[in-house]
């Protein structure tokens, strides 16, 4: 009904219509305001429905552990290598497991050519931490002889379809790239490595972490999984990340004030949507089996 | 010390190809949500994605608004077009081919940088390849920019860049003269081979031709080994048959994305 009213009173006082294109184009704000108070949002969605998402397994055969995530049209890449380096000097029993996120131009036309954008490099960073402070992977098991040799992972995201959500792509890339990287088991002999041709070892994880992220709009609306145009409009973000027993292993939250019943809905809906995730995955590893 | 058997006792090559056969070729229009036009093309164990964005507003440096704060603006100017690429020509579109090579896509992990001198040669060759074919007369003082992300790499590097921007240009539907489709050949124990992967590029001397199937023409031959004199005329026919063979592929693949464009817009 409210919807109505205002409509009314546009019409009275300025008698301009426009196409809904133009009109996204001018006003993305009230575009959106618009469906949002119809209770559906412009791609028709609800505004708790995530979107498609599906996972593919060891796609890259040059990679030690790859995946490709797509939720949605947002696509991401994940590629794992495995290098061998010195420990740290203060921790020399444990390995290293480096995340890094491309944002390059080919995903967008918003990422110009240069340097990584800082978008690219929060994106890194807060993988990083989320890798750490939940310790997905214990470190130590990286180790190949202490204090001389280790395992450094390299885990590269490259963005190939940027359509908002980038980060839950990542997490999930990075999560099904990290349970199907296969390592040679390693010897560290006379100050040479040496390695065997058969990859072997999978690396156990200690914790598998996903994360659902929101949009909040006008301060009471909150839109699961916000595609781009989502995205640009609504400055305000939640991401949650949970692990397997449902506890929460990180939030972040950007812009203007939420409630705390907020946060709590944001975080059950992030436990639903791991489940969710997980059968995805699942289906993903029966696929592999089959082509084995 | 055993020499590298590149062809085996029954005249296969090391993935069971016989001299005159392609890697097994898949390729897909329109992947891309974002992009203008988009491509993904497998051509054995190399993988390469395609993005064309334009034509469209050439973009300028961001960092205009240091020019505020130095003294010689119009050498920093200059400087920063430079870096940028971008250039404004009065008659017809600017075409801009950045290539990226992912760094989980060799065997051993490389980031290799955006201004690493191999991938710049790559990245001007194929610009120059389709410079005189994309019509760009018809869209002055725009930018076409042909990004170009290599997934897996198992050799043919040029060849798949080539292949991937023709789809992902006719994808984007900016018009062209023709189709470009590049292959590579090369010479092992004196035979002429089609279509050559990562380790036998390494050991042979390797000529890649870019070709328009329509009427035979060369846009692009590069060799960059030693290779008898009596030998490149066959070397170069088997590469233009494999051109035509890429063509046929290509060609049925954009036919069957329009078929099925078409079917779900009739809905």
């Amino acid at each position: 009904m409210g919807n109505v009213t205002n409509e009314n009173i546009i019409n009275l006082n300025t008698a301009i219509t426009f196409e809904a294109e133009t009109f996204r184009r001018i006003q993305p704000e009230e575009y959106l305001r618009r469906y949002i108070q119809q209770h559906v949002r412009p791609d028709g969605r609800s505004f708790n429905h995530f979107r498609k998402t599906t996972v593919n397994l060891s796609c890259i055969t040059t990679a030690d552990g790859s995946s490709m995530v797509r939720i949605g049209n947002t696509t991401v890449i994940c590629g794992i290598k495995a290098e061998v380096s010195e420990p740290n000097v203060n921790f020399p029993k444990e390995g290293y497991l480096v995340p890094n996120v491309d944002l390059s131009p080919i995903c967008s036309p918003r990422f110009k050519p240069g340097p990584p954008s800082e978008q690219a490099q929060v994106l890194s960073e807060n993988l990083n931490k989320l890798l750490k402070n939940s310790k997905v992977i214990d470190l130590e098991t990286l180790c190949i002889e202490e204090g001389k040799a280790a395992w450094v992972l390299f885990a590269d995201l490259v963005c190939v379809n940027y359509d908002g959500n980038v980060f839950d792509a990542c997490v999930i890339a990075l999560m099904s790239a990290l349970m199907n990287v296969r390592l040679p088991e390693a010897v560290y002999e006379d100050g040479i490595v040496k390695a065997t041709e058969e990859k072997t070892i999978i690396l156990g994880l200690i914790r598998i972490t996903y994360s659902a992220s929101f949009a909040m709009f006008d301060g009471q609306h909150l839109l699961v999984d916000p595609n781009e145009m989502e995205e640009s409009i609504t400055k305000d973000g939640i991401t949650v990340v949970v692990d397997e027993t449902g506890k929460l292993c990180n939030i972040w939250k950007t812009g203007s004030s939420c409630s705390s019943e907020q946060l709590k809905t944001c975080i059950s809906k992030a436990r639903d949507r791991y489940a969710d995730i997980t059968s995805i995955i699942e289906i993903a590893k029966q696929a592999i089996k089959k082509i084995e | 010390m055993s020499r590298l058997e590149l062809i085996g006792p029954q005249g296969l090559r090391t993935d069971g190809r016989r001299f005159n056969e392609l890697r097994n070729m898949n390729c897909k229009p329109s992947v891309l949500s974002q992009a203008d036009g988009s491509a993904y093309i497998e051509q054995g164990n190399t993988k390469c994605l395609a993005a064309v964005y334009g034509p469209r507003e050439v973009l300028h440096c961001s960092y205009s608004f240091i020019l505020n704060y130095l003294i010689n603006q119009i050498l920093i100017l200059l400087l920063l077009q430079a870096r940028t690429k971008a250039q404004v020509l009065h008659n017809r579109a600017n075409i801009n081919v950045e290539i990226s090579l992912a760094p989980f896509s060799m065997e051993e992990r490389k980031k290799r940088s955006k201004s690493d001198k191999r991938i710049l040669e790559i990245a001007s060759a194929v610009k120059q390849t389709f410079e005189p074919i994309i019509m760009t007369e018809l869209y002055a003082r725009s930018q076409i920019d042909i990004y170009l992300q290599i997934l897996q790499f198992d050799g043919g590097t040029v060849q798949i860049c080539i292949n991937a921007a023709t789809l992902a240009i006719i994808d984007a539907g900016i018009p062209m003269k023709d189709y470009v489709c590049a292959c590579s050949a090369g010479c092992i124990d004196d035979e002429p081979v089609l279509d050559l992967n990562h380790l036998e590029e390494s050991n042979t001397p390797e000529l890649t031709v870019a070709l328009l199937p329509k009427n035979d023409k060369i846009t692009l031959l590069q060799m960059e080994s030693r290779l008898h004199i009596d030998k490149f005329q066959q070397v170069m026919e088997m590469a233009a048959k494999g051109c035509k063979e890429i063509h046929t592929v290509l060609d049925k693949a954009v036919r069957e994305n329009i078929k099925d464009l078409l079917k779900k817009s009739s809905i």
